[in-house]
């Protein structure tokens, strides 16, 4: 189990931090902030619907004309076309946004070290950061219902037929303009959501809302670290 | 139980193991599971449900689709709940509308004695002489219009609203859409079944097709069989109404509280057929209802409809409705066979072999009432002109009359989706010419009406729909078509004859309204009415075209409807308003904010702190006062930011603002005025160069969205090599203002020179607040040395707690927006959005020293060059008021001079500072000089003399600010 701690000993912090601690989450430390990483009394929801805030992890946000080409030149694959995303060895998830965009991001338990070592790469011409980590809350949403719920909040088709694996919509969800990365695991259906961080506190109630009807709820990390098996390593570039 | 049931198979829809109590009109009633209100009082003898819209007439079950008008009731706060839809739930209080004193004795069925003086459009013409009559008769046309109440108290009820998606929907559950989702789910498509009544099969289930009346069930019984095979390929929509179908194949479909808005690559419409009345006298009592009504009564909910039955037939389906009223025990007197051929199927030997009594070459005179006016009595029939056989006139007891006289296609979706329909003179009937591409038309509703015509045509459709649904605009012929009467329209002077029951409409009001020159079917309708009312003329179109084209003297084949429009069904608002999404933005330490007790303010999307405490206006002078003597700090997240990068961002920014940025230093700010093409100021900020290729610029509150998205626009044609991004989300900022402002922050800036050198005003720096890494704004808003602090937004509460600590020792208090309103007023600096509108241009602002004159162009440059040479109309300047004014003029306030409007005030507060009143306002260019007097139009009308002032208010040498 994990020990407790408080995430505002942090100076970065979570958008929801106080809500997810209202709602009882037990909170560990991970890199220079802490993640919910349980919600006592509840098990399994992973599988059926669950919501994890994973925004005190880190991300990494490139764009500019030279963005793809910074990428390949730091040993990182890019994906062959936009809104489509694939693993780096480490279990880095490299999401092509555009043609001149790219949203790089962790493996959950920040195993890997694509984004220091990105981060580390020499400048490159046409090549900009983007703050996507405060830019923008990260949250999953995971479960056999995931995609039943997601259509009570957005108009695009996210069931699996119409949207694959590691596929990418940026669209709108609840009226918010949001990245949605599909990432199953497990055979769970599991998807990424990223969005404004400011409105990040609107978005989770409007989620936890929409959970209600198919009995979901906020869950942790390690909700999520319990679904996850290793993404296959013939699939990183 | 006193309630009077058939055994079964009779009432597949009831669960006779649930007894479910209701009341209607406060009277208790029972009935089972599965009944709907009306079944259920029907059931037990009750069958006056509602009273009419205009004339106050008694009415009842027309059509069991809970489509019509005829039986709508109100439950509690819910006004025009279809009784023959509503299912019953145990402890449902039911009660009529439209009524004044009781349902059976409506005190307000005089009006219809006085019908002659209400022909159709009357309040066109009535009322408005002499003056003021009007107003009179207003408030009692008011209190008696209208279909029931809507309880004002009404709790909140949950909406819900979806997105759905499928390859092929289908629209309608009955043998030839059971039959296309069959097809399309084996052709490997997704398919989303939608059926409006809780039993797929429709028509299947209580129709009769054949003697024994075994195909029906037969079929429904093989096709479920075929269906279930399938699984989860079909998924099913049962109570569900597709209200709308929109460009692309977007369906509304509408379940209880809940809309889903399916979107669909291919659409089957088999919606069936709708059964059509006949109009004679009296045809509205309770009693007289079509045929298929009385199917449904029977096999669905096992009710009697009567115990003594008249069939008006135009077709075997009368014949069929015979044959079923026998079988249930029904007393049929005969047969009203209106047609002058009879064409000799199998359904009408089966009647002749059971001896019945079938009537020729009589038409319909009148329903007769019984004598209390609520229900059929009987049917008087007079001898056609031209048959020689018979009396002149027969009446026949009854008390139920059968309807079976032709029917029409529910084509309303085929008509929105951009399908035509027209009339077709060989069927006598309505027909489907052509449909869209993706949109399928299939059996009944495209005319094949022989069962197993029906079936193959939805088989077919299903087929055609999985395969992209593209098809050649003409329509294929139908096989078979349903039987209509030509004109099942019957004059008579012994009662009223309806032809629209919502509105009380009769076929004189139709002539009435083309005798007035509303002639075209569309110009009959607005101005009649008719088809306006809650059945959209689901059984009133049909005649209504056929009288139209009758007394124009045009044919009628060929001839089209009106238009047809979503809801085709009545939707609730609340489904319309949905679950709702409305996005807020919150800055990182609003908790903070929440906590000291701010009451908040929405600025755009944004929640800021108008002030901190309860004491309102004591509260925003306190935090006035420790800004200019000590220190405060604000929050001011909300301010947009952009940053520009690339080796052109110097030259973007030249080109979209007015100043010159291409000189600007670098770790310098420069003031950033923004105006469209017609120079009109739209919005302001600081831009800051953190490096060569490196501008973050500021926007006002709200305003990022739009400012970022107008330099996409122009960035699309200019080719610069930058890169944007709008990073407003990305940094929480603070405004640290006031004389010991760098004293609290010094010790918290290690790695940056505060000192007035080091750092002087309009200075940008970065490095790091707090343990935190930030962006430095020397500015000067409220003007007060002052320190804005942009830092990553996930540790923005925490800068938050680590400044309020510091400030501490200090004293330094948080300000809100009033606040910081009344600061930058007593500094003249304009708030855009307030201060200006949607045609103010900078000379009007005094903001031509922000203008640069050397470059060859910026956004808004040649339209101000145009405003220059016609010269301002108006000036923003600054005004005060004596100390002693107690009524202070309000934003919007005119400024006038004599009975000119001149301008208006934009900003006005009292100046703790000052000591007295301060404020903003347009004047003429003749009245801006300082020491003017001008006139403002205040509270109530009050003339308030105001004197123009010197900018700014405070400070002029700008000392403290740069200090």
């Amino acid at each position: 189990m994990a020990a407790m701690t408080d995430p505002t000993r942090f100076s970065r912090r979570s958008f929801v931090h106080a809500r997810l601690a209202r709602q009882g989450a037990v909170f560990r430390d991970i890199g220079d902030a802490a993640v919910a990483d349980s919600f006592p009394g509840r098990n399994g929801l992973a599988t059926r619907l669950a919501l994890i805030d994973l925004s005190p992890l880190p991300r990494l946000g490139r764009k500019g004309r030279g963005a793809l080409d910074a990428l390949r030149a730091a040993d990182i694959p890019v994906p062959p076309v936009n809104n489509m995303a694939l693993y780096n060895s480490d279990g880095a998830i490299i999401a092509r946004l555009a043609d001149a965009e790219a949203l790089i991001l962790p493996d959950i338990e920040l195993a890997g070290d694509t984004l220091d070592r990105f981060e580390s790469s020499p400048e490159r011409a046409g090549c900009y950061p983007v703050p996507r980590g405060d830019s923008h809350f990260w949250f999953v949403l995971c479960g056999t219902n995931a995609v039943a719920c997601l259509q009570k909040l957005c108009g695009v088709d996210l069931g699996p037929r119409d949207f694959a694996d590691l596929q990418i919509a940026q669209t709108s969800v609840a009226r918010l303009s949001a990245i949605v990365i599909r990432e199953d695991r497990a055979d769970v259906p599991a998807f990424h959501l990223l969005a404004d961080s400011a409105s990040a506190l609107y978005f989770w109630d409007v989620l936890c809302d929409a959970m209600d009807e198919f009995f979901g709820a906020p869950a942790g990390h390690a909700a999520l670290r319990e679904l996850s098996t290793r993404p296959p390593a013939e699939n990183a570039g | 139980m006193t309630e009077d049931r058939l055994a079964p198979p009779y009432g597949v829809m009831l669960d006779r193991s649930k007894a479910v109590r209701f009341s209607f009109e406060g009277r208790e009633y029972r009935g089972f599971a599965g009944d709907t209100i009306a079944s259920a009082l029907s059931a037990n003898g009750v069958w006056l449900l509602s009273r009419s819209f205009k004339y106050h007439r008694p009415r009842g079950i027309l059509s069991m689709n809970g489509d019509d008008g005829n039986c709508l009731v109100q439950i509690g706060p819910e006004p025009n709940v279809p009784a023959d839809r509503q299912p019953i739930s145990e402890g449902l209080r039911v009660t009529g509308q439209h009524y004044k004193g009781s349902l059976r004795r409506d005190r307000r069925r005089w009006i219809e004695r006085f019908s002659r003086f209400l022909p159709v459009g009357f309040y066109y013409h009535a009322f408005f002489k002499p003056r003021g009559a009007w107003d009179f008769w207003e408030k009692r046309i008011r209190a008696t219009a209208g279909l029931g109440r809507i309880g004002q108290a009404a709790p909140a009820t949950e909406f819900d609203k979806a997105y759905a998606f499928a390859d092929v929907a289908v629209v309608g559950g009955g043998g030839a859409g059971v039959a296309a989702a069959i097809e399309a789910a084996q052709a490997g498509s997704r398919v989303v079944l939608i059926e409006r009544q809780q039993l797929l099969g429709g028509s299947l289930n209580h129709a009769r097709f054949d003697p024994a009346s075994r195909r029906g069930i037969d079929t429904a019984k093989a096709l479920a069989t075929e269906m279930d095979a399938l699984g989860e390929h079909i998924t099913v929509m049962s109570d569900a109404v597709c209200t709308g179908l929109f460009a692309d194949n977007l369906l509304a479909v509408t379940s209880g509280n809940k809309l889903t808005k399916l979107r669909a690559g291919s659409v089957v419409l088999a919606t069936g057929l709708i059964e059509q009345p006949a109009v004679f006298a009296n045809n509205d009592l309770p009693g007289v209802m079509l045929g298929s009504a009385v199917q449904k009564l029977l096999w669905l909910y096992a009710v009697r409809p009567g115990r003594r039955a008249v069939v008006v037939a135009s077709n075997s389906d009368g014949y069929g409705v015979a044959l079923d009223l026998d079988d249930a025990g029904i007393a049929v007197e005969a047969v009203v066979d209106l047609r002058y051929t009879i064409a000799g199927d199998s359904l009408i030997r089966e009647a002749l072999d059971r001896g019945m009594r079938i009537i020729h070459g009589y038409a319909i005179e009148r329903a007769l009432p019984n004598s209390a006016g609520t229900h059929v009595a009987g049917i008087e029939l007079r001898l056609r002109p031209g048959q020689e056989s018979g009396p002149e006139s027969r009446n026949l007891e009854c008390d139920l009359i059968c309807v079976s006289v032709g029917w029409a296609p529910a084509a309303g979706l085929v008509a929105q989706a951009g399908g035509e329909v027209a009339y077709d003179d060989t069927r006598c009937a309505f027909r489907i010419v052509s449909s869209p591409d993706g949109i399928v038309p299939a059996g009944a509703v495209r005319g094949e009406w022989d069962l197993d015509a029906a079936i193959a045509d939805g088989r077919r459709a299903g087929r055609h729909a999985a395969a992209g649904g593209r098809h050649d605009s003409a329509i294929d012929e139908p096989t078979v078509t349903p039987e209509s009467n030509p004109w099942p329209i019957f004059d008579s002077d012994k009662g009223k004859a309806f032809i629209d029951f919502d509105e009380d409409l009769t076929p004189h009001d139709i002539e009435n309204s083309i005798a007035e020159g509303f002639d075209d079917i569309e110009l009959v309708k607005r101005y009649s009415t008719v088809g306006m009312g809650p059945s959209q003329g689901r059984y009133s179109a049909t005649n209504a075209v056929r009288l139209t084209q009758i007394l124009n003297r045009e044919p009628l084949g060929g001839a089209a409807g009106w238009t047809n429009r979503p809801p085709t069904e009545p939707e609730k608002f609340g489904l319309l308003a949905g679950r709702r999404f409305e996005p807020q933005r919150l800055t990182p330490m609003h908790h903070h904010h929440e906590a000291a007790g701010a009451p908040m303010m929405l600025a755009g999307d944004w929640l800021r702190p108008l002030y901190y405490g309860n004491d309102g206006e004591s509260a925003v002078w306190r935090e006035v006062t420790a800004v200019r003597e000590n220190v405060g700090i604000i929050d001011v997240s909300t301010l947009g930011g952009i940053d520009i990068r690339g080796p052109d961002a110097a030259e973007f920014m030249n080109r979209m603002y007015t100043s010159e940025y291409s000189r600007q230093s670098v770790g310098r700010g420069r003031y950033a005025l923004m105006c469209d093409v017609s120079g009109t100021v739209i919005d302001d900020g600081v831009a800051c160069r953190f490096a060569d290729d490196h501008f973050y610029v500021t926007t006002t509150t709200g305003g990022s969205t739009a400012v970022f998205r107008s330099m996409l626009w122009w960035n699309a044609q200019w080719r610069l090599d930058i890169d944007m991004s709008n990073v407003t989300g990305a940094y929480a900022s603070v405004n640290i203002a006031g004389p010991k402002s760098r004293d609290l922050l010094a010790p918290l800036c290690p790695d940056i020179d505060l000192s007035p050198d080091g750092f002087p005003y309009m200075a940008v720096r970065r490095g790091r607040v707090a343990d935190i890494p930030a962006r430095i704004l020397r500015v000067g808003f409220v003007g007060e040395l002052g320190y804005e602090i942009h830092v990553p937004a996930s540790r923005g509460a925490a800068l938050w707690e680590r400044l309020t600590a510091a400030g501490h020792p200090f004293d330094m208090c948080p300000f809100g927006v009033e606040a910081q309103r009344i600061l930058r007023l007593e500094k003249g600096h304009i708030i855009v959005g307030q201060d200006t509108d949607g045609l103010t241009h900078p000379d009007e602002v005094c903001m031509t020293w922000s203008i640069s004159e050397r470059k060859p162009f910026f956004v808004g440059g040649r339209a101000i060059e145009m405003h220059r040479r016609r010269g301002v109309a108006r000036i923003l300047v600054g005004f005060t008021l004596p100390a002693a004014t107690k009524i202070l003029p309000e934003e919007y306030h005119l400024v006038v001079r004599g009975d000119e409007i001149i301008g208006r005030v934009t900003s006005i507060a009292r100046s703790s500072t000052l000591g007295h009143p301060i404020g903003l306002a347009y004047v003429a260019p003749d009245q801006a000089e300082p020491g003017i007097e001008f006139t403002i139009k205040g509270p109530g009308g009050r003339l308030i003399r105001a004197t123009v002032s010197e900018l700014p208010f405070y400070d002029p040498q700008n000392l403290r600010q740069a200090t």
